[in-house]
C-alpha cells in the first residue's frame, strides 16, 4: 500500500513537472539552473517553487592567486568556516594547509602551512576541520597529528590541545579530531573519529571536560525480541547497536551547538544542543528535520538524506547539507522547511561530494571534496523574501512581514508559510474572515481556531438580540401549540378506536 | 416494492432503534423487518461516512481530500456488508443459530442507523467548533458508533437466540471466516487471471502465427 502511495506521489510529481514545463516553458529557463527548488507542503507532497538560490561561481585552487602565483588545486578539502571579519578559512586537507580567502572568495589573503612552536617550525598533517572563534583565534583540527592547534591571527601559536585525559575515555584512546567549533567562552567542541559518546568538549584551558549531546540508541521491540531469541554465538556476529557519529558542527551566537548526524530513519538529521547538551530543536509541522520526506525505494538514489554539515545563518535560520542527493535544506527556528535546492551531478552548480557549507553574507558556499572546489550560490528575489520575512517573524515583527509574504505568494501561490504569515497579520488586525481564509490555506489549525473563535463571538454578540428573540418566539409558539396538538391527537385516537371497535363489531 | 418500504416497516425501524431487544425479536419471529430498507440504510451509511470524511470542518478534519473516493468507499462498505452477512450466516448455521440470512442482513443494516445519524450531526457540528471544542464532535461520533455497535450485537444475539457470550464467540469466528473468504476470493481472482492470461497468450500466439 505504501509503495503504491509512493508511486502515486512520484507520478503526481512528474505530472506537476510536465505541466509546469508545458505551461511556463517560455518563462522559466530550465537549462540555466541544474537542479529543482522545491518544498514539502502540509500533506507532504512535493511542491516545486521558484529557485531560492542560483549557482554563481565555481572556485578551484588553480584560479586563486597569492603573491601573483596560483596556489594550486585543493586536494580533498574538508572544511570551511567564516571568521567574524568575513574571511573564509578552508581546510585544504590533502595539501596540509589552511587557505584564507576574502569575503567575496576572490583573493587569497593568507596561506597557513605551519607555525613556530618554541622556535621550531611545526606543520599540519591532514588538517580536517577549521574554526575561528569570536576572539579571532583559529582552531585547526590537525587530525593525523592527533591534536587541535590554536593560532592567533598573526600566525603565532596560542596553544595546543591534545591527548585528552579522563576516566570516561578508554585506555589507549587515540584522539583524531575531525570537526571543531568554538563558543563565545572559548570552549572547544570537537567531533572526533570513532567517538560514539558524543561531541567532546574542552575547556578554554585545553582540558577535556565532558561529552556533549550523546545520541541515544533506539532499539525497537522487534530487535529486542530477536536479540532474545539469538544464541550467544549469533549475537556476537550481529551488528552492534552503537549510536551514530556526528558529522558536522556549527554554533550560534548564543552558544547553542548545531550538529548533524546520519539518521537511518530520516527523521532527525540535525540537533540543536543547549549548553547542557540537551537537544532543543523544534521539528516543525511535519515533525521532521531529517531532509527529504520521500525516501522510499530500492535504488542507490533512495534512502534518507545524509547530513554532513550544518550552518547557522541568522535569525534562527539554518541550512543543512545532504551528501546523499547533494541538496541543501533550509529550516527556520520552528523547524519549518523554507526551501530545498541543489543536487549531485557534473554541471556547474552541482556537487559530487559536498562536505561543508558556509553562509557568506548574501551567498551560500559549498565545499566539494572530490571536485576540490567551492561553489557559491546567489540568493534570488524569492529566497531573500523568505529569508527576510522569516527573520522579521523571528524578531516578532510579523505585521511588517505581510508585504514580503504577499510578494512571495505572487511568486509561489501555494506557499504555506506565506499564507500563514498573512493570516496571522490579519488576525492581529482583527480581520477574522480574511485571517481564517489565509490560515486555512496555510494549514495552520491552531491559529485558524483562534481566528474562528473570535469570529464566532463577534457574530454571536452582534446578533444576540435576534438569537434571543428567536428562542423566545419558539418557546411561545411551542407553549401555545402544545395543548392544541394534544387535543387533536387525542381526538384522532378516539376516532381510530371507534373505527376499530366498529370493525370488530361487524 | 410498497411491501418492502411500507409505512409500517419504517415505523418499525424507529421502534427497533429505541427498543432493540424487542424489535429484533419480532423481526425474527413476525417478519417485521425489511431487507431492502436495511440495504438502503447501509448505502446511506456509506454516503454519510464519505461525506463526513470530505466535509467535516477544517479544525477536526485532517484527511487529504485527494485520497477519498466516494464510489470506491461505497463499494467497499457494501462488499464488507455482504461478506460480514455471509460469513456470520455460515458460522451461525453450524453453531445452532436460528437466524436466517435476511435476519442477519436486517440486524446489521438497521444497526448502522445511529452511526449514520450521528455522523451527519457530527459533520454539521464540526463546522462550528474550534480546536478546544473538538471533544463535542468526538463525543457525538463516538456515541453514534457505540450505539450502532451495541445495536448490531443485540441484533445478532436476538435473531439467533444466543446468549451474550455465545454471540461474542461467534462474532470472533465470523471475523476469522471473513478473512478466509477474502483470502479465497483473492486466490480465486488470481487463478482466474492466470487462466485468462493463458488463453490470452494462446490467442496472441495464434494471431501472430497467422
Amino acid at each position: 500500500m505504501k509503495k503504491i502511495n509512493v508511486l502515486k506521489k512520484i507520478f503526481i510529481a512528474c505530472l506537476t513537472v510536465c505541466m509546469m514545463v508545458t505551461a511556463f516553458g517560455e518563462e522559466v529557463n530550465a537549462s540555466s539552473i541544474p537542479y529543482d527548488t522545491y518544498n514539502y507542503d502540509y500533506r507532504e507532497y512535493i511542491h516545486f517553487t521558484p529557485a531560492a538560490y542560483v549557482p554563481d561561481r565555481c572556485i578551484s585552487g588553480e584560479q586563486l592567486l597569492y603573491n601573483g602565483e596560483s596556489i594550486g588545486a585543493f586536494v580533498t578539502p574538508q572544511d570551511m568556516c567564516k571568521a567574524p571579519n568575513g574571511d573564509v578559512y578552508i581546510a585544504d586537507t590533502g595539501n596540509n594547509r589552511i587557505v584564507v580567502l576574502d569575503n567575496g572568495l576572490k583573493y587569497v589573503k593568507n596561506i597557513i602551512t605551519g607555525y613556530y612552536k618554541n622556535g621550531v617550525l611545526d606543520t599540519f598533517n591532514q588538517p580536517y576541520g577549521v574554526a575561528v572563534s569570536q576572539n579571532n583565534q583559529i582552531y585547526i583540527a590537525d587530525s593525523q597529528n592527533r591534536r587541535i592547534v590554536v593560532l592567533n591571527m598573526d600566525g603565532s601559536l596560542e596553544k595546543i590541545v591534545s591527548d585528552p585525559k579522563s576516566e570516561s575515555l578508554e585506555e589507549g584512546y587515540v584522539f583524531v579530531p575531525l570537526k571543531v567549533t568554538v563558543d563565545y567562552a572559548d570552549r572547544i567542541y570537537v567531533i572526533a573519529q570513532n567517538m560514539f559518546e558524543g561531541i567532546m568538549v574542552f575547556e578554554s584551558d585545553g582540558k577535556f571536560a565532558s561529552f556533549f549531546g550523546t545520541i541515544d540508541v533506539k532499539i525497537s521491540l522487534w530487535e529486542k525480541f530477536w536479540k532474545r531469541l539469538a544464541t550467544k554465538e549469533e549475537r556476537s556476529r550481529q551488528q552492534l547497536y552503537i549510536p551514530t557519529e556526528f558529522t558536522g558542527i556549527d554554533i550560534d551566537p548564543d552558544g547553542f551547538v548545531y550538529a548533524t548526524n546520519i539518521d537511518s530513519n530520516g527523521t532527525q538529521g540535525v540537533r540543536r544542543l543547549n549548553p547542557r547538551g540537551e537537544d532543543v530543536i523544534k521539528k516543525g509541522q511535519n515533525g521532521n528535520v531529517g531532509g527529504d520526506l520521500w525516501i522510499n525505494g530500492s535504488t542507490e538514489y533512495a534512502g534518507p538524506s545524509q547530513f554532513t554539515d550544518v550552518v547557522y545563518r541568522k535569525n534562527g535560520i539554518y541550512s543543512c547539507l545532504d551528501k546523499k542527493r547533494g541538496r541543501i535544506f533550509t529550516y527556520d527556528h520552528e523547524g519549518n522547511l523554507l526551501y530545498i535546492f541543489g543536487g549531485l551531478g557534473t554541471q556547474k552548480g552541482t556537487f559530487s561530494m559536498p562536505v561543508a557549507i558556509e553562509d557568506i553574507g548574501e551567498q551560500i558556499a559549498v565545499l566539494d571534496a572530490t571536485n576540490a572546489e567551492i561553489i557559491s550560490f546567489n540568493v534570488t528575489e524569492y529566497g531573500s523574501l523568505i529569508n527576510q520575512a522569516v527573520s522579521l517573524r523571528y524578531d516578532g515583527d510579523e505585521t511588517l512581514a505581510v508585504a514580503l509574504w504577499e510578494r512571495v505568494l505572487q511568486l509561489d501561490e501555494n506557499n504555506e508559510l506565506a499564507n500563514t504569515g498573512i493570516g496571522k497579520a490579519y488576525l492581529t488586525a482583527g480581520d477574522y474572515v480574511n485571517a481564517m481564509k489565509y490560515l486555512k490555506l496555510g494549514m495552520n489549525r491552531d491559529y485558524y481556531s483562534i481566528a474562528y473563535r473570535r469570529y464566532r463571538n463577534e457574530i454571536l454578540t452582534k446578533n444576540a438580540n435576534y438569537f434571543l428573540t428567536g428562542i423566545l418566539i419558539l418557546v411561545v409558539v411551542y407553549l401555545v401549540l402544545k395543548p392544541i396538538l394534544k387535543k387533536k391527537r387525542a381526538e384522532a385516537k378516539k376516532l381510530k378506536e371507534a373505527k376499530k371497535g366498529g370493525e370488530s363489531n361487524e | 416494492m410498497s411491501k418492502y418500504f411500507s409505512k409500517e416497516k419504517w415505523s418499525y425501524l424507529k421502534y427497533t432503534i429505541s427498543h432493540p431487544m424487542d424489535g429484533y425479536y419480532w423481526i425474527r419471529h413476525r417478519d417485521r423487518g425489511s431487507v431492502p430498507i436495511a440495504i438502503l440504510l447501509v448505502i446511506l451509511f456509506s454516503i454519510s461516512f464519505t461525506s463526513n470524511r470530505l466535509l467535516a470542518g477544517f479544525v477536526v478534519n485532517d484527511l487529504d481530500p485527494r485520497g477519498i473516493d466516494s464510489l470506491f468507499e461505497l463499494l467497499g462498505v457494501l462488499s464488507f456488508y455482504l461478506i460480514l452477512c455471509v460469513s456470520n450466516w455460515s458460522v451461525t448455521c453450524l453453531m445452532g443459530g436460528e437466524g436466517r440470512m435476511k435476519d442477519i442482513a436486517i440486524a446489521i443494516g438497521y444497526g448502522t442507523t445511529p452511526i449514520t445519524v450521528m455522523l451527519v450531526i457530527g459533520t454539521i457540528v464540526s463546522q462550528f467548533v474550534a480546536d478546544n471544542e473538538q471533544a463535542f464532535y468526538t463525543l457525538i461520533v463516538a456515541v453514534g458508533i457505540a450505539y450502532g455497535l451495541i445495536m448490531m450485537l443485540i441484533g445478532i444475539m436476538q435473531v439467533h437466540n444466543y446468549t451474550l457470550g455465545k454471540t461474542l464467540l461467534t462474532l470472533i469466528i465470523t471475523f476469522v471466516a471473513m478473512l478466509i473468504i477474502i483470502f479465497l476470493l483473492l486466490l480465486l481472482s488470481n487463478l482466474l487471471g492466470m487462466v485468462y492470461n493463458f488463453f490470452h497468450s494462446i490467442y496472441t500466439e495464434l494471431i501472430f502465427r497467422a
